[in-house]
């Protein structure tokens, strides 16, 4: 069976399926959570950072990044992967904001990454071939813009949507089951904040501590920002008062 | 080099050079090829508090002779179908029409695929920059033409923007371009920006004062823009047969024809 399937890799196999962007859904799967949830204020992005020896340095660990001033993205999966879509996502966004004098739209944006995903294989006529694999790495991608903020997932299929609230990564079956439970739209920034990281608890294999987790947020007026070490005290402290 | 692309002319006259610009010294090496034409005409470009007036006249020239009486220097941008119905941001080039076709075709073209790839209108800032771009892309072989972009901005307040030939911009109240430009400008100086107008026993001397500008009601505007062209077909040899206007406000674009002198 797995030797027949092999042999369709790049390309439909006679059941219509593509098997590598099926394996590239599972590479994500065995990443680490990453939650994204979306209320009226802002986007809160919390992803959980696998401490796996006490001899690490933390903030070495970077799960969530900058796109541009007003969008940013949390990952889970191969994270050197996702260094070439966010690479490709800010000279994308610069290069509007040179052409235009405006910022990008976060769909845009998206959509942006989302044209990289199915450039693997040989590449077709005159055209050259960057990668022989789907990206391993799926993404939430955070951003305010004229319509004010919103929350896309994109995955290594070329596929993407909008979300309320969206979980990726190993835990992501359980968190996704939370956050339908306990997300409504009247949701404040602060109320996220707390919710994220309540989620993310429930499904660690390690105790949640301000050190193993981190936050950012995306707001009209302070645009994206990764929450600073004191910052994110205070949430998790938040969190075990409540 | 620099001798064969020279800027139009600024002083008041025929804005096309008499002789041919070939250089005056050194020998002649080939026939001169001269790639631009100036095809004279005169646009201009009022923005209001609430809608943007742009106008040019319809007639185009080659030296003495006249092309035809009707050849639009007004191009929608950006909206559906070949009429561009629901476009909202009108472009005016006067200088050489072939490149003026070409620079209106390249920014109505970005102008319907950005439409495509961000699910909305261009705003007239994003266009303007836009087309300052494409100007600036052609530094060393320009397009031949004085741009005038106008539209209404985020806030439903009009919106005008000049251009030099390689997309040097700003964002102003009105402004003449073209054969008649130096006829015309001093004239939307004075009435649109109110220079040289103080306010009548204000004072003596330097405490005299200025009379500050304010935006002017439609009717107004249309009025300066027919005056402006009427005078301008008097002194202009270059201006004259037809005047047309596009009126951007936010219920669309409308278009006004009125004729001017033919001789």
């Amino acid at each position: 069976m797995f030797i027949a399937r092999s042999e369709y890799g790049n390309t439909f196999s006679p059941e219509g399926r593509l098997f590598q962007v099926e394996y590239s859904l599972e590479a994500i799967k065995l990443g680490s959570t990453a939650i994204g949830v979306a209320t009226s204020e802002g986007v809160i992005l919390g992803v959980e950072k696998r401490v796996t020896s006490t001899l690490l340095e933390t903030s070495s660990v970077e799960k969530i990044v900058e796109i541009d001033r007003h969008i940013g993205c949390a990952m889970s999966g191969l994270q050197a992967d996702a260094r070439s879509m966010i690479e490709h996502a800010r000279v994308t966004c610069q290069n509007h904001a040179f052409h235009y004098n405006e910022p990008l739209r976060v769909e845009s944006c998206t959509q942006a990454i989302c044209d990289l995903a199915l450039r693997f294989g040989e590449g077709a006529e005159g055209e050259e071939s960057i990668m022989s694999r789907p990206f391993g790495v799926a993404l939430l991608i955070a951003g305010f813009d004229e319509d004010g903020p919103s929350l896309y997932h994109a995955e290594p299929s070329g596929t993407f949507y909008r979300y309320d609230a969206k979980a990726i990564g190993s835990g992501s079956e359980g968190a996704q089951a939370e956050l339908q439970n306990e997300f409504h739209k009247s949701l404040t920034l602060a109320e996220a904040e707390v919710l994220v990281l309540k989620t993310l608890k429930q499904v660690m294999e390690e105790k949640l501590d301000s050190k193993n987790v981190q936050l950012a947020s995306v707001t009209r007026e302070r645009g994206f920002r990764i929450y600073e070490d004191e910052e994110m005290a205070g949430v998790v402290g938040r969190l075990e008062s409540n | 080099m620099a001798s064969m692309y020279s800027m139009p002319s600024t002083t008041p006259g025929y804005s096309f050079p008499s002789t041919h610009p070939m250089t005056a010294s050194g020998p002649r090496q080939h026939a001169g090829f001269y790639p631009y034409t100036d095809n004279g005409g005169s646009t201009l470009g009022i923005s209001g508090k609430d809608f943007t007036i742009m106008a040019g006249d319809t007639r185009s020239t080659s030296g003495y002779n006249i092309n035809t009486r009707y050849e639009p220097k007004l191009f929608k941008i950006g909206g559906d179908g070949p009429k561009n119905e629901g476009a909202t941001i009108v472009l005016s080039v006067v200088g050489f029409a072939a490149d003026g076709h070409a620079l209106k075709e390249r920014l109505d073209t970005v102008a319907k695929m950005y439409k495509y790839q961000h699910g909305k209108p261009i705003s007239v800032a994003a266009c303007a920059q836009r087309l300052s771009h494409i100007l600036y892309d052609k530094r060393f072989f320009p397009f031949y033409v004085h741009a005038i972009l106008g539209g209404l901005d985020e806030n439903g307040v009009g919106a005008l923007y000049s251009y030099d030939p390689v997309g040097s911009y700003e964002r102003e109240q009105c402004r003449a371009a073209g054969a008649a430009s130096s006829l015309i400008m001093p004239f939307l100086d004075n009435q649109v920006n109110f220079k040289n107008q103080y306010i009548p026993g204000s004072g003596e001397g330097h405490a005299l004062q200025q009379r500050m500008p304010e935006p002017l009601p439609r009717h107004e505007v249309e009025e300066i823009v027919q005056d402006a062209f009427t005078s301008a077909v008097e002194r202009h040899i270059e201006v004259g047969d037809g005047l047309q206007m596009f009126v951007i406000t936010s219920n669309g674009i409308e278009e006004i024809y009125k004729d001017l002198k033919k001789d």
